[in-house]
C-alpha cells in the first residue's frame, strides 16, 4: 500500500479533513497554503507533499521560521547570526538561556521558496554579485533588505577551509555595518607519522594541533555568547547543550534509518531532506524540533509496521550528494523511479553525535573539524562509499550549486572514487533555484541513471 | 632540488635554510595554462598547479589552502604523487593567538616535509642569513616599486621568486609619458599572462602599481616586528572589536621584521637555554618557526584574510601616492574571492575598475584587447 503525495491543492481539502477530524496543531500551526497567500511561497504550488500531519507540523515548522524568530525577540531573546560552519556555533548558543541561532545561509532557499518573487537575487546582483556566485549571495541582499530573517545581535562566521564564495559574501557585510566576528576552521588533515592525533566524529582523525586551535577558537566564540546571554558558557552548561543536541541528532539517527533502510521508504526523499536540516540549527526552536522529529519518526514507525510506504519497493536505490537549490528537484527524482537510501547535504558532521564522554569544548572542537566540506574531498568520497554500501545504494547523484566554487572540482572527484570502489552508474546534475527551465535535461539525465542502474539488476 | 611554492605566503627562507631553492611556481618553466573547461567554473590557475605538480616529477609543489580549488586540486594529485607535494594551511584570520599557532605549526610541519625530501633542519645562524638576505632584496625591489617600469618590475619580482636575487634590467626609470596610472589588482599573473601589461601600456596606461598575487603585494605589507609579546588583551572580552586590526601597516618590510623578530628570538634562547647558535636545538627551532608565523602573519596582504581590512588598508597608501587613476581587477573564472571585492573596490576607492578575466590563452584574447583599450580610451 502507498501512501499519497498531494499537491498543494490536494493538501487543501485534506487539511480540512483533518481538522473536522479533530487535528491538533501547535502555535505555528494552520493550512499550507497560507504560505503562499501571506509569505509568498509561490514554490508550495509546485510540490508535492507527504500526506502525514507529521509532515505537516514539519512544513509549518520550516515556513514560520522568520516569524518564531521575530517573535522570540520581542519577547526579550538575542538573536544568533551562524554562517557557515553548519552545526556548531547552535550548539553553544542553544545552551544559553535566551539566546536563538540561526542561519542567514538558510536565505539561499529563499528564491526557490519564492520562485525569485523576492527580487533577492536581483538584489545581489545590484550589489556585485551575479550568477557567477552560489545562491547564497541571497543572503546578502536579505541583510540588506531586512525583510526576511531579522537581523543577528551578533554575527559570526567561520573562515579558513570554507566555500569561498560564501567568504567572500560574508565579507560584504562588514563594511556594510554588520560587524562579523569571524573564527579559523583549519582545513583538516590527516595526522603525520607519531603526530598526537584525535579521534573524530564520522570515523576522521586529525592532528591535535588541529583540534585545539578550532578548540581555542570556539573558547573565544563561547565568551562572546556568554556575554550576549549575561551568564557564562561553562562546561556543565555546554555538556547539558551537548546532550540536547544529541537528542536531535539520535531522532534523525531513527529516523534516517527507518526510512532509508527500509526496502521500500515509508518518507518521501522532500520531507525528509528538511528534516535533516533541522540537525543544523534545530529551525531556532530546539524543544520544538524534538516535537517534528518525534512525529516524524512515529509516522514512518506506524507505516512500516502497517506496510504503507511512500515510494514502491521497485524504486532504484539512490545515494544524494548536496543540498538541492530547487526543492522540487526532490519530488522529481521520485516521479522518475528513484528513491533517496542516503544523504549527505554537506552537513554530515551535524548528524554524528558528539561526543559525550569528553570535556564539552573537545567535543565540540572535533565534531566541527569532522565537517565533510573542511577536509580531504576524498576523505567525503570515503563516507559516501561506506554509507552508500550501508544504504544499499543503486546509483548516486552529485548535485551542484550553481556557481559555488567547490563544485568545480568535489564532483568529478567523488564520482571516480564511488565508480572504482563500487562500480556505481553516477550522475552530475546542476540544479538552479528554480529549475522548472531545466526539466527536460533534468528528466533525461536522471532517467538515464534510473534505467541504468535498474539494467545493473537484471545483468 | 626545486620547491615549487604556489603562495607568497610560504616562507621562503625556511625552504631555503633547508638547503632547497624555493621557486615561485607562476615563473617556472612548463607552468602553463592547459585548455579547462571554463563553463565548468574551473580555476585555470588551479589547474595549472595540478597538472605541474604531476608532470614536475623532479621537484616537489607546496599547494596553499587559501581557495576552494587550490584545495581540491592538492587533493586530486595527493593520490599519485603524494611525496612530492605538501597542503600548507594558510589560516583566514589573522587577530588571534590561534591563527599564529596553527601558522607556526605548518612552518614545523614543512620543516618535517622538507627534511623528508633530504633537508637539513637550519641553525639559527643558517636562518638569519637567509632571512637577511631576502630582506636585502626585499627591500630594494620596494625601494623600486613607485619608479621601475611595469614590465621591468615584473621581471625583477620574478626573478626574486625564482632564486631570492634582485636584478633590475638596465633601463628602470619610468618614461615621462601622460600615461593613465593604473593599478593591477588580483589574482597571480604569471610570465604567461605578462603581455597584459605591454597591452596596457600600448593602450596608454602604465601599471604603477602591480598589486597581483606575485608582484608587489607578494613582498609584505610592512608591519613592525612583534616585540616578542602576542598581546590579545581585550580579545573577546568586549573591550577591543575582534575586527579591528591589531596593528596600522608602516614601512617596513617582511624580511626586515623577520630578521628583527628572529634576533630576539636568538638573543632571548641562547642567553636563557644556552644553546648554540650553530646549533639547531628543538627550543631553538620552536622558537624560530613562532617568529616566522607571527611575522609573516602579521605582513601577509591578500583578499582570502578574514577580515580583509589590510588589504584596503595597503592598497589606500598605494592608490593615493602613486596617483592611481583606475584598478584593472585580474581575476580567474571561478575566483569568488577577487570577483567579490569589484564593488567594494569600486565604492573604497572612489576608482572607475575593470574587471578582466584571465583566460587560457597567452598574450590576451581579442576581447581582453577590446576591453582595456576601451576602459583607458574612458580616461580621455
Amino acid at each position: 500500500m502507498t501512501s499519497r503525495k498531494l499537491t498543494l491543492s490536494e493538501w487543501d481539502g485534506h487539511y480540512a479533513q483533518l481538522v473536522r477530524g479533530g487535528l491538533r496543531e501547535p502555535a505555528y500551526g494552520g493550512p499550507l497554503r497560507r504560505h503562499v497567500v501571506l509569505e509568498g511561497d509561490l514554490r508550495l504550488r509546485q510540490l508535492r507533499f507527504d500526506e502525514s500531519p507529521a509532515a505537516l507540523r514539519l512544513w509549518n515548522f520550516l515556513l514560520t521560521e522568520n516569524q518564531r524568530l521575530r517573535l522570540a525577540r520581542a519577547q526579550g531573546a538575542k538573536l544568533v547570526g551562524a554562517m557557515k560552519d553548519l552545526g556548531t556555533v547552535p550548539v553553544m548558543a542553544y545552551a544559553l538561556p535566551g539566546l536563538r541561532a540561526f542561519y542567514p545561509d538558510g536565505a539561499w532557499w529563499t528564491p526557490c521558496l519564492m520562485e525569485c518573487s523576492d527580487g533577492l537575487l536581483q538584489q545581489a546582483e545590484a550589489l556585485g554579485l551575479d550568477a557567477s556566485f552560489c545562491p547564497v549571495r541571497a543572503m546578502l541582499a536579505a541583510f540588506v533588505s531586512g525583510e526576511h530573517f531579522p537581523l543577528p545581535d551578533l554575527l559570526l562566521c567561520s573562515a579558513g577551509a570554507v566555500c569561498d564564495d560564501f567568504s567572500a559574501i560574508a565579507q560584504r557585510l562588514e563594511p556594510m555595518g554588520f560587524p562579523v566576528v569571524w573564527w579559523e576552521m583549519p582545513r583538516r588533515r590527516p595526522p603525520e607519522a607519531g603526530e598526537p592525533e584525535a579521534e573524530l566524529p564520522g570515523n576522521l582523525r586529525a592532528p591535535q594541533v588541529q583540534v585545539a586551535c578550532v578548540r581555542e577558537e570556539l573558547e573565544r566564540i563561547g565568551h562572546l555568547l556568554g556575554q550576549l546571554a549575561g551568564q557564562p558558557l561553562d562546561d556543565e552548561t555546554l555538556a547539558r547543550g551537548i546532550r540536547q543536541a544529541n537528542q536531535v541528532r539520535r531522532l534523525l539517527a531513527a529516523l534516517r534509518r527507518a526510512v532509508y533502510a527500509s526496502p521500500s521508504a515509508p518518507l518521501p526523499a522532500l520531507e525528509m531532506l528538511v528534516a535533516e536540516m533541522l540537525a543544523i540549527h534545530f529551525c531556532s526552536d530546539r524543544e520544538e524540533t524534538v516535537a517534528v522529529l518525534t512525529d516524524l519518526l512515529a509516522e514512518a514507525e506506524g507505516r512500516l509496521r502497517e506496510g504503507r510506504c511512500a515510494i514502491p519497493a521497485d524504486a532504484v536505490r539512490v545515494f544524494w550528494v548536496n543540498p538541492v537549490a530547487d526543492l522540487r528537484a526532490m519530488n522529481l527524482l521520485e516521479d522518475w523511479g528513484g528513491r533517496i537510501c542516503g544523504s549527505d547535504y554537506m552537513f554530515t558532521h551535524a548528524l554524528d553525535l558528539i561526543p559525550e564522554h569528553l570535556p564539552p569544548l573537545e567535543a565540540l572542537a572535533r565534531t566541527a573539524l569532522a565537517d565533510p566540506m573542511v577536509g580531504s574531498t576524498l576523505e567525503r568520497a570515503a563516507r559516501i562509499v561506506a554509507d552508500c554500501r550501508a544504504g544499499g545504494a543503486e546509483a548516486v547523484v552529485v548535485s551542484r550549486i550553481p556557481g559555488a566554487s567547490h563544485c568545480a572540482r568535489e564532483g568529478a572527484l567523488i564520482r571516480e572514487v564511488v565508480r572504482r570502489e563500487l562500480g556505481l552508474p553516477s550522475v552530475e546534475l546542476e540544479i538552479p533555484p528554480v529549475c522548472d527551465a531545466l526539466l527536460p535535461t533534468l528528466s533525461s539525465r536522471l532517467q538515464a541513471l534510473i534505467e541504468t542502474a535498474r539494467a545493473k539488476r537484471t545483468a | 632540488m626545486d620547491i615549487f611554492y604556489a603562495s607568497p605566503w610560504v616562507p621562503v627562507e625556511w625552504i631555503k635554510a633547508h638547503g632547497f631553492e624555493p621557486r615561485g611556481v607562476w615563473f617556472a618553466d612548463g607552468f602553463a595554462f592547459d585548455p579547462v573547461p571554463l563553463s565548468a567554473g574551473i580555476c585555470a590557475f588551479a589547474q595549472a598547479v595540478e597538472r605541474f605538480a604531476e608532470r614536475h616529477s623532479e621537484g616537489a609543489v607546496i599547494f596553499t589552502t587559501h581557495c576552494d580549488q587550490l584545495r581540491r586540486g592538492f587533493d586530486a594529485v595527493a593520490r599519485s604523487v603524494r611525496a612530492r607535494v605538501f597542503l600548507f594551511n594558510l589560516p583566514a584570520t589573522w587577530q588571534t593567538r590561534a591563527a599564529q599557532q596553527l601558522y607556526a605549526a605548518e612552518i614545523d610541519r614543512l620543516g618535517t616535509f622538507l627534511a623528508g625530501l633530504g633537508g637539513h633542519a637550519p641553525t639559527e645562524a643558517e636562518l638569519q642569513q637567509v632571512v637577511a638576505s631576502y630582506g636585502d632584496a626585499r627591500r630594494r625591489l620596494l625601494e623600486a616599486a613607485s619608479t621601475c617600469p611595469a614590465r621591468a618590475y615584473a621581471e625583477a619580482i620574478a626573478r626574486f621568486h625564482w632564486d631570492g636575487s634582485v636584478c633590475f634590467p638596465a633601463q628602470t626609470a619610468v618614461c615621462p609619458t601622460p600615461a593613465v596610472p593604473l593599478a593591477l589588482v588580483g589574482g597571480p599573473l604569471p610570465r604567461s599572462q605578462w603581455g597584459l601589461l605591454d597591452l596596457i601600456e600600448d593602450a596608454g596606461g602604465r601599471v604603477a602599481l602591480n598589486a597581483t598575487e606575485a608582484g608587489e603585494r607578494s613582498l609584505g605589507a610592512g608591519v613592525p616586528a612583534p616585540s616578542g609579546v602576542w598581546s590579545l588583551e581585550g580579545f573577546g572580552s568586549g573591550e577591543r572589536p575582534l575586527s579591528e586590526p591589531l596593528s596600522e601597516p608602516l614601512s617596513q618590510p617582511l624580511s626586515q621584521a623577520l630578521l628583527q623578530a628572529l634576533s630576539v628570538v636568538s638573543v632571548s634562547h641562547v642567553r636563557d637555554k644556552g644553546c648554540d647558535k650553530d646549533e639547531a636545538p628543538a627550543g631553538c627551532a620552536r622558537a624560530a618557526t613562532e617568529s616566522l608565523a607571527r611575522t609573516y602573519l602579521e605582513n601577509c596582504v591578500d583578499v582570502f584574510q578574514r577580515p580583509n581590512t589590510r588589504l584596503y588598508a595597503w592598497l589606500k597608501e598605494r592608490l593615493g601616492s602613486r596617483q592611481v587613476r583606475g584598478i584593472v581587477l585580474w581575476h580567474y573564472v571561478g575566483c569568488d574571492l577577487w570577483r567579490a571585492e569589484a564593488q567594494p573596490l569600486r565604492e573604497a576607492f572612489g576608482l572607475p575598475l575593470l574587471l578582466l578575466e584571465a583566460g587560457e590563452t597567452a598574450g590576451g584574447s581579442l576581447r581582453q584587447t577590446g576591453r582595456v583599450e576601451a576602459f583607458l580610451e574612458s580616461f580621455q
